[in-house]
């Protein structure tokens, strides 16, 4: 009799559709876990007896390093503005933030282009100065080009995380800390770094995440990392088993990584809540001292920012006639269709989600918004794999039936866009999700149940009450959804349909073509529109949660 | 009797012990009940469970006759025709003053749903606010505003959550008093919720005193408070 009353009062349409969505969203990622396990083939032997450690080394060496320095410059930054005075300092606030609207692998290209033989480096040396440089000192496409690369355009996330968090801290902690004789150097070892440890891992796992999902930039140096090896192994051999147990690796990197996270992270909570807290004052110091510091601000936002910024304006201005036809406004119109898709879809699968776990606070509801949001830490290239297998599968099945039924398939779905939207909701559902999430806690209950008890039920109270309560973060998660859609590369590249490209993989395709101009005019847009997202996040998001 | 709890227990997910324990409680038609308590005492929660927005683990709720909840019943919270006035009144920010109040009111047509408005306004002495957004509004115009919302749809019983918890002291005792000669016209079943003794005594009929989720005196304010 008691379940008959707790069904009834737990399944409605908003349950049962989040559990099928969560049930669809986890399918891939269970198909890898699945198939590891799948006897190996030949090739597999050879990757794992001549490759594998190869792929492990370099991998662990990019991360570890690219981690190190992202910390360093990130905390470093974040420090320097929050304590100190020095000129352009509230510029600067917010412009270290840009280089992240710079995805890496346009960053890689960009440097590439400006140091090689052509390039402005070398050709002004050679032209104007008369000196013939050796070639290797410009040559970044290698491993410690790669974490250059990684490093001064994702430093970013460290940077925001830990500013954000310095700023809330109390100004006392700090002073006390001077009063006990502290340098500034000592401070910042000894004080500072230790108690933002929580943001700092924070921030550095974003870092981390979005190294172990990049493709572009390892591909176009020519490292051998795994998301190169899983491209090979698929597209080199057509060897999707041998792919599928790269993946799963991958992805077992990917969770340790979060549960290392959760281990540094500690039970500290990130800030304190408390309004009282006097904030920290920035302090002026001596010229010689805040110029070494503009100094270094500068050199950080002019590599990470103006000279990319500056070398892919110019290229565009130069290939500009001859790449701006109709065939790249094709190509407009494929990535926002495809993002204004994909995006719709996120946004509205993220609603329902976030309604039923809102409004449910059993076990079951907290593992939906657990499974909601993991897709974002795992590897496109990973999803992408999962998702291939798991439409495959599908269509094997659905070859039956349409067979038993006598008819052609009207469609294959494993070479149809509705795997690439698939996928893509997979790994940018979080990104919807979280704004949501956040809009719904910030509303609480008390509406929803005060439209029921005036009889309004559940379905209608959301679209009278709470959605119209949260449109600002249903707008928010969209715009993000729908810029990270755009951006996206490994998984795009991995899915598209035949003849079907985005901004960031033609971009990609002619920079890998040697074409590095003409990938200009993509790159800027793609870079414009990224700064689009940085804005929204962090000044329309940012007011909203306040 | 017009509201009948019989042995209702809950426990809220995770807690330890029981929010309320075996409480029973009987309310006559038009009477003005007050749930006194200090907090955690589980007196919210019984509100909540009277109006469908917590299941609880035993026991059965009946209201004007009708089976809200028992073993095999559970009748979803929007059917129960039940009224609450929330403790931060929770007015919908994106809707004027009229459609709060006629928000409940789907089942007339617009004349009807104007007449009450304007019935229900006049009520609770906001005419000429219609018009106006809940944040124009101050403390004590928006917790009328709640109430009139509450009672627009002609509820059996209406439920008060720690009403006058976010209004000044004095604003509280002009209210509280305008608020009993509301309900006592409408002839309105109510229950408040309170952790005030000088609340109880001056808004309710019969007091419940609650601790640690049982139910320890119940009586007229006289014989109950000290």
């Amino acid at each position: 009799m008691k379940a008959i009353r707790f069904f009834r009062l737990h399944l409605n349409v908003w349950s049962i559709m989040s559990i099928i969505f969560t049930l669809l969203i986890i399918s891939p990622t269970l198909s890898i876990f699945i198939q590891i396990f799948e006897k190996p083939n030949e090739n597999w032997y050879h990757i794992q007896e001549f490759l594998l450690k190869n792929y492990i080394q370099n991998t662990l060496v990019i991360v570890f390093f690219t981690g190190f320095f992202s910390v360093m410059i990130g905390v470093s930054l974040a420090w320097l503005v929050t304590a100190y005075r020095f000129p352009l300092r509230n510029f600067f606030k917010w412009g270290l933030i840009l280089p992240l609207a710079i995805p890496p692998y346009i960053g890689a290209y960009t440097y590439h282009g400006i140091l090689n033989y052509t390039g402005v480096v070398q050709a002004t040396l050679r032209n104007q100065f008369d000196i013939k440089a050796n070639h290797a000192y410009f040559d970044i496409m290698n491993i410690p080009g790669a974490i250059f690369i990684f490093t001064i355009f994702l430093y970013p996330y460290v940077y925001i995380i830990t500013r954000a968090y310095l700023e809330q801290q109390s100004a006392s902690l700090v002073e006390n800390a001077r009063l006990l004789g502290s340098g500034p150097v000592q401070l910042f070892f000894r004080v500072i770094m230790p108690i933002s440890r929580t943001a700092i891992v924070g921030g550095v796992s974003l870092v981390v995440l979005e190294v172990l999902n990049d493709y572009g930039v390892v591909s176009y140096f020519g490292i051998q990392v795994f998301t190169t090896a899983i491209f090979q192994a698929w597209f080199g051999m057509s060897d999707v088993a041998s792919a599928i147990k790269l993946a799963g690796i991958l992805m077992a990197i990917v969770f340790a990584i979060l549960f290392l996270e959760k281990v540094l992270r500690g039970r500290k909570k990130y800030s304190y809540s408390n309004a009282k807290v006097r904030p920290l004052e920035p302090i002026s110091l001596s010229r010689e001292k805040t110029a070494v510091l503009f100094v270094y601000t500068a050199l950080i936002f002019t590599i990470g920012f103006v000279i990319p910024f500056v070398q892919l304006f110019q290229w565009m201005l130069l290939t500009f006639e001859k790449v701006a036809s109709e065939e790249f406004l094709t190509l407009i119109f494929n990535s926002v269709y495809v993002s204004l898709i994909a995006a719709s879809l996120i946004m509205v699968i993220a609603l329902v989600i976030g309604n039923f776990t809102r409004l449910s606070d059993g076990a079951w509801a907290k593992a939906v918004s657990r499974i909601t949001v993991l897709g974002y830490s795992i590897p496109g290239a990973v999803i992408a794999i999962g998702v291939l297998t798991f439409f495959l599968w599908i269509d094997r099945q659905l070859k039956g039936v349409y067979h038993a039924m006598g008819i052609e398939a009207p469609i294959i779905l494993s070479l149809s866009i509705i795997m690439l939207l698939f996928a893509y909701v997979s790994r940018f559902l979080a990104i919807g999700f979280n704004p949501i999430d956040s809009g719904f806690d910030k509303i609480g209950r008390s509406f929803t149940e005060a439209s029921r008890l005036l009889g309004i039920p559940l379905t209608r109270t959301f679209f009278k009450v709470d959605l119209p309560m949260i449109r600002g973060a249903v707008f928010g998660g969209f715009t993000l959804a729908f810029i990270e859609v755009m951006k996206e590369l490994p998984l795009t590249l991995l899915l598209q349909p035949f003849n079907f490209y985005t901004l960031a993989t033609k971009a990609f395709q002619y920079a890998n073509d040697e074409r590095i101009y003409e990938a200009a005019l993509a790159s800027m847009l793609i870079i414009l529109i990224s700064g689009v997202s940085i804005f929204i996040f962090h000044k329309v998001l940012e007011k909203e949660n306040r | 009797m017009y509201v009948e709890i019989n042995g209702l227990t809950f426990s809220y997910r995770n807690a330890k012990e029981k929010t309320i324990q075996d409480a029973s409680i009987a309310i006559e038609k038009g009477e003005i009940i007050t749930i006194l308590g200090q907090s955690g005492s589980g007196k919210s929660t019984i509100l909540r469970l009277i109006a469908g927005l917590e299941m609880p683990e035993s026991g059965t709720i009946k209201i004007n006759g009708q089976i809200m909840t028992d073993d095999a019943t559970f009748v979803s919270p929007e059917k129960r025709g039940v009224g609450m006035v929330f403790q931060d009144y929770a007015l919908f920010p994106h809707m004027t003053v009229a459609a709060n109040i006629k928000f409940g009111l789907k089942k007339m047509n617009r004349y009807e749903r104007d007449a009450r408005l304007k019935e229900v306004i006049d009520l609770v002495g906001l005419t000429g606010f219609e018009k106006r957004y809940p944040y124009e509004l101050s403390g004590g115009q928006q917790q009328r505003v709640a109430l009139a919302r509450a009672m627009a749809p002609n509820p059996s019983l209406i439920m008060f959550d720690e009403p006058f918890s976010n209004l000044d002291a004095d604003l509280q005792i002009k209210i509280r008093d305008e608020l009993r000669d509301i309900l006592k016209k409408a002839g309105i079943t109510s229950i408040f919720v309170t952790h005030d003794q000088e609340d109880a005594r001056a808004i309710a009929d019969r007091v419940i005193m609650m601790d640690h989720g049982h139910i320890m005196k119940t009586g007229t304010p006289d014989l109950i408070l000290t």
